[in-house]
């Protein structure tokens, strides 16, 4: 069982005492505006960047008190920016590189890191890649790519800036489901997600940030109200239930200027 | 060429540095045929002073010896430093190192310090070395993001300073002979000896041990900052320990040969499109490579206008300008497309 918690996190500019509270388990969307502060609050949660006051921490301890190879062991990150396309690197040595954490500055791979790495190239589908250097590769299968590497690193906790921005529908679908099964199978997954009807469907839980605050936490009914579409996302949309799915879904309507 | 085994390639490297060992072994105004060379090698490390085993033991060696490791230290700390600033226009010339690197130097002659022991002129010219090194990275570095082409006209800059206070210190030098001069400004292989070729084992050994050790956050740093920081690595230690590293290396190959430049742009470049961009084998690939072209270079240097020395700089500046704008231009044209 894991706990990731922010008590009263601030950081200039962007966060402004944000408090939540996420535990192994979650898949955990977090929604919100361009600027709303999504990445920034991965980034802190990930330990990159340091709270200017409160805290950030990982079953009672401050993340910010870890070296980055012990955090690293624990917390994967996925940078919003996909990996440029003038790497040389191949698939397979690309996701090796979640193996760093682990290995020793000197040596080769172990059989560990052998399986950690195989298993993510193919839970990821990338099988048939894996001697491919990345500039070879279009922009949706190097963000797999990157996913692939975090998962190679086979950590507790999840964190994915905007893990399917760059995909065709197949892959955003197969990836959400994936991240669902690794939730269920006890991982804490939180990613920053624009998608907010798939963040309904396969997310168990949304937070909503509005100009750095959280102003709404809970089931993806809860949080993605009429009222909320308009104060926050500045967009009158109807609410109604899939009637196939069962899960939310939103009917937009022009997007309004007022604030 | 690309489907040959890693093996392959490196025992490819090492039998062309055997082949331009011999050359520099062998020619000059002696010529020494090939198979005289290792019998005059082991004569004079008996103690025999025969005219062949005296040229080679005491001057060619430790010349060939210089050549080789200065090539290795240049283009082991290009690497590094093109990986961590993820940039293939980094240098040890480029970002101020060198040119640095040379005032210290200069400055130990000049006042007469370095008289009081080996080690004088490598220390002043480490000290000094990072200092540029220092001083070009914060001017590069605007917002805390070092953007490469700030850092590119900070070393210029830079460097343009520096040299023109090692001018101004050799000039009041009333001993200063012009070929003097252009040894610190083109670099050169005179100071050869078995004492420097030691001292240079020593800096070159360590950045060996300590750049085999960041290899994999090489990888990794080479892809951005944002891809290394989430798999763990330490950024602020990587660069540190590789910046420090760097200075101590060139402050004393400086002291040493002069500023050499272009070796350590070229030499990785070339490796990163040959043997691959990961760092366990494009470090111990760019060692060899950079061994091979200095070794090479000396060749040409000393021959190409026989009885007279070109300084070994002129070579490989002559090799490494052109090479270095069109990288420029091609990076250059890359943003563009990006645009």
């Amino acid at each position: 069982m894991t706990t990731l918690e922010m008590r009263e996190v601030s950081y200039s500019p962007g966060i402004k005492r944000a408090s939540e509270v996420f535990e192994s388990g979650e898949f955990v969307g977090l929604v919100g505006p361009n600027g709303a502060g999504k990445s920034t609050l991965i980034r802190i949660l990930a330990g990159i960047w340091r709270p200017d006051s409160g805290s950030a921490s990982l079953d009672g301890v401050d993340i910010g008190l870890w070296k980055p190879r012990e955090r690293a062991r624990r917390i994967a990150y996925l940078p919003q920016s996909l990996p440029e396309d003038d790497v040389l690197f191949t698939v397979q040595e690309f996701v090796e590189m979640g193996r760093y954490p682990y290995r020793r500055s000197l040596g080769g791979m172990n059989r560990a890191d052998s399986a950690a790495v195989s298993g993510a190239i193919h839970k990821l589908g990338l099988d048939s890649l894996v001697n491919t250097p990345l500039r070879r590769l279009s922009g949706g299968e190097r963000q797999r790519v990157a996913i692939a590497r975090c998962l190679a690193q086979q950590t507790e906790v999840l964190l994915l800036d905007e893990p399917i921005s760059s995909l065709d529908l197949y892959y955003q679908i197969d990836i959400l489901r994936l991240l669902q099964s690794l939730a269920k199978d006890g991982l804490l997954v939180v990613v920053a997600i624009h998608h907010l009807e798939f963040a309904a469907q396969y997310c168990s839980r949304l937070v909503l940030l509005k100009n750095g605050q959280i102003v709404g936490h809970g089931s993806p009914t809860q949080v993605l109200t009429e009222r909320n579409m308009v104060e926050v996302f500045r967009t009158p949309v109807k609410t109604y239930v899939d009637p196939l799915q069962g899960s939310l879904r939103l009917s937009y309507g022009a997007p309004t200027d007022s604030d | 060429m690309h489907r040959l085994p890693t093996w392959s390639k490196m025992l490819i490297l090492a039998l062309l540095l055997l082949v331009a060992a011999g050359f520099e072994l062998a020619l000059g105004p002696m010529n020494i045929p090939v198979s005289r060379l290792v019998p005059a090698a082991v004569l004079y490390f008996h103690g025999v002073r025969t005219p062949d085993a005296v040229v080679v033991g005491a001057i060619r060696l430790p010349r060939l010896l210089v050549a080789m490791l200065v090539g290795v230290g240049l283009s082991l700390v290009g690497a590094a430093l093109q990986a961590i600033f993820r940039n293939p226009m980094a240098d040890p010339g480029i970002i101020g190192v060198s040119s640095g690197g040379s005032v210290g130097a200069v400055v130990s002659i000049a006042t007469g310090v370095a008289s009081h022991g080996l080690w004088v002129s490598p220390l002043f010219a480490f000290f000094a070395g990072m200092l540029a090194m220092f001083a070009v990275y914060r001017l590069g570095t605007v917002g805390g993001k070092t953007s490469i082409y700030s850092l590119l006209l900070a070393g210029v800059a830079i460097s343009a300073l520096c040299g023109s206070v090692v001018t101004f210190l050799l000039s009041i030098e009333p001993t200063q002979t012009m070929q003097g001069m252009l040894f610190w400004i083109m670099g050169g292989l005179d100071n050869s000896s078995w004492v420097t070729s030691a001292m240079l084992c020593v800096v070159v050994g360590v950045a060996t041990l300590v750049f085999s050790s960041c290899a994999k956050a090489f990888d990794i740093m080479s892809l951005g900052e944002e891809q290394a920081e989430g798999v763990g690595v330490n950024l602020q230690q990587m660069k540190r320990v590789t910046l420090f590293t760097s200075a101590l290396t060139v402050g004393v190959m400086v002291s040493i040969s002069g500023v050499i430049s272009f070796v350590g742009l070229i030499v990785p470049h070339f490796m990163r499109m040959w043997v691959g961009p990961a760092h366990r084998v494009l470090l111990p690939a760019s060692a060899l490579g950079g061994a091979i072209l200095m070794t090479g270079a000396d060749v040409v240097a000393r021959m190409a206008l026989s009885p007279t020395e070109i300084n070994i700089g002129v070579i490989t500046s002559l090799l490494g300008a052109p090479f270095f704008l069109y990288l420029l231009r091609r990076q250059y044209s890359t943003i563009v497309r990006r645009r």
